[in-house]
């Protein structure tokens, strides 16, 4: 059979697939531009500029937004909170039994954007901190008798600071940590610290800014959760909860905050970075460290120092490829700024980021929370020494999922990531191109680049380390 | 006889190209195409 080629170097892929896992991408790829033309042909007004909120029932906000689930689930995220940095600090050191590193890492971290994209903006109600600033405020207001006067955000940093911070945090998990064959290789007593160290900031930045700018701006969890909570058809406007037309939300989400687009990039380079550090990149990795090393640099700096450089070119290359889009746009006549574009485009990566969450990330959260509602809750310092709800002794159940189930829902994820990427942004090109057939010819270059984020996310999965 | 294909697992990635190479010549050719209507379209216009 032609597509029975021996490999004697290449990574073998763990499935057991009826097709090469190379002609998946080319199936999706013309899947995507199936999609292409059917949007030029039958999509020809923007349907998403408008969210078509309506309001849900009145209890419900009533039973959502009361003081008593407020206090109740605010309460929860910081006794979990707390819970975490004192497993991590005097808990064991091995990250896969200390009950830190899956809720830091996994179940938060992955779970929110999961419940955010179903459910809508979740996370506030569970922030610990801004439950803990709340209350802060709320003394304050008490004993000082006036608002804590706080000074004003500048503007021109928009979401920057969120963008940075997440960059920093996926650094800490994949780079900083040092994978031993684990799910996260961080080490929990640095976990422990860098929660500390954060809440600090966070809390700091909330006592300067106040809490909603700050959730809204800087804070990595509230942005970036809050950005996935933009396709859901669940909101809040005005203080009351309501539905909206899916993915409507997100439209407005990065046209007016700078630093909105780069959330959104750093969201896609650092999961597809994760994926790729211990498969695609894997060679150029012990290629480009040793010539580190034999600068006379120690061998954990230099693994530090050569992850760093390709997470760093990771970010740089999925930002090209983006800006490369948005610059074939601008050679269609009528199209706006090149500022404009970019912003204006943005949105349309946020369904790409949670098809590489999922596809990178979930048979992970599908392994991890077995340990997390079961061995880690009951022994969650991993000393052997408790078993608070009878489960110290369960196990993983890695059956749950057969390599060839994760590949076909790998693939699912991308592809409909990618198509709905792909809607997202022929309907705005409809508004800046108000004839169908200019605003069509200029997104040949976002088919380009849902084609490229498709194939390249495929490859990563398919050599393995996903 | 074997073909010597022991290492084209190496080489796999240029599969994953493919596709993406091919809609940007897509591209490229149609917006030349375009280009060259959108030409002749106003040399047609001009007075003679």
């Amino acid at each position: 059979m032609i597509f029975d080629l021996p490999e004697a170097h290449a990574l073998v892929a763990k499935q057991d697939l009826p097709i090469p896992a190379w002609l998946f991408a080319w199936a999706a790829s013309i899947v995507l531009i199936a999609s292409f033309f059917a949007l030029a042909a039958a999509w020809r007004k923007p349907q998403f500029e408008e969210e078509s909120w309506r309001p849900s029932a009145a209890w419900l906000t009533t039973v959502l937004r009361s003081w008593p689930l407020q206090v109740l689930c605010g309460g929860l995220g910081v006794f979990l909170l707390g819970v975490g940095i004192y497993s991590a600090i005097h808990g064991t050191e091995a990250p896969d039994r200390n009950f830190a590193i899956t809720f830091f890492f996994v179940t938060a971290w992955i779970g929110f954007p999961f419940a955010s994209a179903l459910l809508g903006n979740v996370f506030p109600i569970f922030n610990p901190w801004r439950a803990i600033a709340r209350v802060a405020g709320r003394a304050h207001s008490l004993v000082a008798r006036r608002r804590m006067p706080h000074l004003a955000y500048p503007e021109k940093l928009g979401r920057w600071p969120a963008a940075a911070g997440l960059l920093g945090f996926v650094w800490l998990e994949v780079v900083y940590g040092s994978s031993g064959g684990v799910a996260v290789g961080l080490e929990p007593h640095a976990a422990g610290v860098a929660a500390c160290v954060y809440s600090v900031y966070t809390l700091t930045m909330m006592a300067l800014f106040g809490t909603d700018v700050w959730c809204s701006r800087g804070e990595i969890f509230s942005v970036y959760f809050g950005m996935f909570s933009q396709l859901a058809p669940f909101g809040l406007k005005d203080g009351r909860i309501g539905r909206r037309r899916p993915l409507a939300a997100a439209t407005h989400w990065a046209t007016t905050v700078p630093g909105s687009t780069a959330v959104v990039i750093a969201s896609i380079a650092s999961t597809s970075f994760d994926g790729a550090e211990d498969g695609a990149y894997k060679q150029g990795l012990a290629h480009v460290g040793s010539w580190i090393e034999g600068l006379g640099v120690g061998p954990l700096a230099t693994i530090r120092i050569t992850d760093s450089l390709f997470m760093a070119a990771t970010v740089l290359a999925v930002a090209g490829v983006y800006l490369l889009g948005v610059k074939g746009m601008r050679s269609v006549p009528g199209a706006p700024a090149f500022r404009t574009l970019t912003r204006g485009f943005a949105h349309s990566l946020i369904p790409i980021a949670l098809a590489y969450l999922v596809a990178h990330y979930f048979s992970l959260f599908v392994y991890q929370e077995q340990a997390q509602f079961t061995y880690l809750f009951s022994d969650p310092l991993g000393t052997s020494t408790t078993d608070l709800f009878g489960t110290a002794e369960y196990g993983i159940d890695f059956n749950a999922l057969t390599p060839n189930i994760i590949w076909y829902v790998q693939v699912a994820a991308l592809l409909v990531g990618h198509v709905v990427g792909l809607t997202l942004a022929h309907d705005r090109a409809l508004v800046y191109w108000p004839d169908y057939r200019r605003a069509s010819r200029s997104q040949y270059w976002m088919l380009a680049v849902m084609v490229a984020f498709t194939c390249f996310g495929l490859y990563l999965l398919s050599v393995g380390g996903a | 006889m074997a073909l010597p294909l022991a290492h084209i697992g190496h080489w796999l990635w240029v599969f994953y190209v493919i596709p993406i190479l091919i809609v940007i010549a897509g591209i490229i050719r149609s917006t030349r195409a375009e280009k060259k209507r959108e030409r002749e379209e106003a040399e047609g216009k001009k007075p003679r």
